[in-house]
């Protein structure tokens, strides 16, 4: 069982998040308005969020505003720091000069100018106000499941990865093992939280809290392999209708390119996936990483032991 | 999401079920279709919406991923890409104790092979009072503190977290042991005991440095062939030197060979880890600034200064026993700096969306 995520038709209105807070009895995110000059006010996942639709505007944010979320983040109110690229084509703003001159006041001849702009920069960028509604991978090969010492998180039987609440002690390892920075620690709770892709729900058949409120079918649930055969179909239609940027993040790979060997919860998106904060590569860290460096590292310290020993019977021998 | 946030959620209390009754027993949601119907059932995309073609291409999909995914990286990251790791103050205190522990073990077993109980009983000691600690500050930084034993519940070989409280256990239990043997004048098993302690010591000085590389924090992954010898070598160097204080301590006069060979070693010790530090900093290319930066880089250089200082201090010509006692507690102030300085790099690595997501596209 898995998610799909269509960000071609996902209108950002954060019923998913709403239902998945409601469903799961999660706690408020608080109430900070424009974090980090996105429209954004959620930020990231997390403990307290499991879902949540990530707002990618293309258009440039206002120097007001920027200055707003600089201050905001040095308050240390968290979010991210304004990012949002400078609008393409006809995007730059005019200045005042261009506008009217010494004498102030736009003349006869701007007002055309003013009417390309807003077609041509603002209004053409506004469709490309895009959102993802981000959320738990449940990979094929979870760094957060490798990590895991206590065993709370386990692959449950429809393969999604499930951290079992009452067997985490909140060591934080799992946060630094996700290459897809989905999981924290809850600050008050003390304990790792992530999307369990309502196991709950599923035992009783329904679908996930998320999908259910899905007004658009952005998200959609089902097994694995309708949900790809479906994916890769809305893919090559897209193609078809000229959107050639659209692609899937993280199904239908060659073997070899998968990401985390696969994801349980794949989106299809239509920029570089950086601009939804996703890695363009991802492993589990634990798999890369833990046999050479262990191997560094029993080797070093082999070789410590084996050093300290000479230099004692080294010392020995010379008395 | 601020600390200071009401815990309690919109309904029901936490980490309880809410009660839950149907007013008629039995009774069915009103169009609930069961086994996942409603999953499949949509009233935009039905069979008169053009929202997906049937006949699909799918090599033509996947090289669309590719494209994307490998082609050129847009100019904006908006992260965050990963989450930086949570752990405070205690974790790199534990790395150090456990690393004081690991090198003192390395030390009571070479004075047993060298023929020096004595010294080897006050370096097991050492052992065992470096490996006390540990436990206490793991358990404070959990977030479920009272659940600190589920650490053993499972043995997880793949899991350096998992191995690594099972290595503190073993080592804490082994060096409580050797201690007690020695107390009871049973020097054959103390020395075996010892023996079996600096083998789990190896490790457990050593899997620190894995645990960091096992994460997706680019700084700590791609120092992964560095971090354990790094480890390593501090973790020998603040041993010896916490075995040599102990050792004049218990006055261990001058000249005496043991404490001449635990100087070697610290002083070699400290060399290398300076050495091998140098070495993954230039290696690291565009990541080094998160070693060089901010608090990171200020635990650094004052890690390097007091290594260095201690290095200065150990070659000094007609150095006075006191600088050589100073040049030891330099050398423990720099272990523990590097621990510290070490984390602080981890989150700065972990903050920096740009390079996350450049590192994971190479």
């Amino acid at each position: 069982m898995g998610f799909f995520t269509d960000t071609t038709v996902c209108i950002g209105c954060k019923a998913c998040e709403v239902a998945c807070k409601q469903w799961n009895d999660l706690a408020s995110d608080g109430a900070e308005f424009r974090k980090g000059a996105s429209y954004d006010h959620t930020g990231s996942l997390g403990a307290s969020t499991w879902r949540h639709v990530r707002f990618v505007e293309m258009l440039a944010p206002s120097p007001e505003l920027r200055a707003e979320a600089e201050a905001a983040l040095a308050a240390g109110a968290g979010g991210n720091a304004p990012s949002i690229p400078a609008a393409r084509g006809g995007g730059a703003l005019p200045t005042p000069d261009e506008l009217g001159g010494a004498g102030g006041g736009a003349s006869a001849d701007d007002v055309p100018d003013l009417v390309d702009w807003a077609e041509e920069g603002a209004a053409a960028e506004m469709d490309r106000w895009i959102f993802m509604s981000d959320v738990c991978k449940h990979c094929a090969n979870a760094g957060c499941l490798d990590a895991c010492p206590t065993g709370a998180i386990i692959r449950t039987e429809l393969e999604t990865v499930l951290i079992q609440p009452d067997v985490c002690n909140g060591c934080g390892y799992c946060i630094a093992a996700c290459p897809f920075g989905v999981i924290t620690r809850d600050p008050v709770d003390g304990r790792a939280g992530k999307c369990t892709l309502c196991y709950d729900r599923l035992q009783e058949g329904l679908e996930p809290a998320c999908a259910k409120a899905c007004p658009t079918d952005s998200i959609q649930f089902g097994p694995y392999d309708e949900l790809v055969k479906t994916a890769t179909g809305r893919v090559q239609e897209l193609h078809e209708r000229g959107v050639d940027g659209a692609y899937l993040y993280g199904a239908g790979d060659e073997p070899g390119d998968e990401l985390a060997g696969g994801l349980g919860a794949f989106f299809l998106l239509t920029e570089p996936p950086e601009r939804f904060g996703l890695p363009a590569e991802a492993e589990s860290p634990v798999q890369e990483n833990v046999v050479p460096a262990t191997a560094a590292a029993l080797g070093a310290g082999f070789l410590a032991a084996a050093g300290v020993a000479a230099a004692f019977l080294a010392g020995s021998r010379r008395r | 999401m601020s600390d200071d946030r009401e815990p309690a959620p919109a309904v029901g209390t936490r980490a309880e079920p809410g009660a839950f009754r149907r007013a008629v027993e039995g009774a069915r949601v009103a169009l609930h279709r069961g086994r996942f119907g409603d999953a499949r059932w949509s009233y935009l995309y039905g069979g008169d919406t053009r929202y997906r073609v049937d006949r699909v291409a799918r090599d033509r999909v996947s090289a669309a991923a590719r494209r994307a995914r490998r082609g050129a990286p847009p100019d904006t990251v908006q992260g965050p890409v990963i989450q930086a790791p949570v752990w405070t103050w205690e974790v790199p205190l534990y790395f150090w104790f456990g690393g004081v522990a690991a090198g003192s073990s390395f030390v009571a077993l070479a004075c047993d092979l060298a023929g020096d109980p004595r010294s080897a009983a006050t370096a097991r000691k050492v052992a065992l009072a470096g490996a006390a600690p540990c436990a206490p500050l793991l358990i404070a930084d959990l977030g479920r503190p009272g659940r600190f034993l589920n650490m053993l519940r499972i043995v997880k070989p793949r899991s350096p977290m998992s191995t690594g409280a099972w290595a503190l256990t073993v080592s804490g239990g082994l060096g409580a042991l050797a201690v007690a043997a020695d107390l009871a004048r049973r020097p054959r098993l103390a020395r075996a005991v010892g023996g079996a302690n600096a083998v789990v010591g190896g490790y457990l000085g050593s899997y620190t440095g894995v645990l960091l590389s096992a994460t997706a924090v680019p700084v700590w992954a791609r120092s992964r062939a560095f971090l354990g010898p790094i480890f390593v070598a501090s973790a020998t160097a603040t041993g010896a030197a916490a075995c040599r204080l102990a050792l004049v301590g218990g006055g261990l006069p001058s000249g005496h060979p043991t404490r001449e060979a635990v100087g070697r070693v610290e002083t070699c010790a400290i060399a290398a880890e300076l050495a091998l530090s140098a070495v993954n900093q230039r290696r690291l290319g565009e990541l080094s600034p998160a070693l060089e930066d901010g608090a990171a880089g200020r635990l650094f250089r004052g890690a390097k200064w007091m290594a260095l200082a201690g290095l200065a201090l150990r070659l000094a010509r007609r150095a006075s026993p006191f600088t050589h006692h100073l040049a030891s507690g330099l050398y423990l102030a720099g272990g523990l700096a590097f621990r510290y300085a070490w984390l602080a790099a981890g989150r700065r690595s972990a903050a920096d969306h740009e390079a996350v997501a450049r590192e994971a596209r190479r």
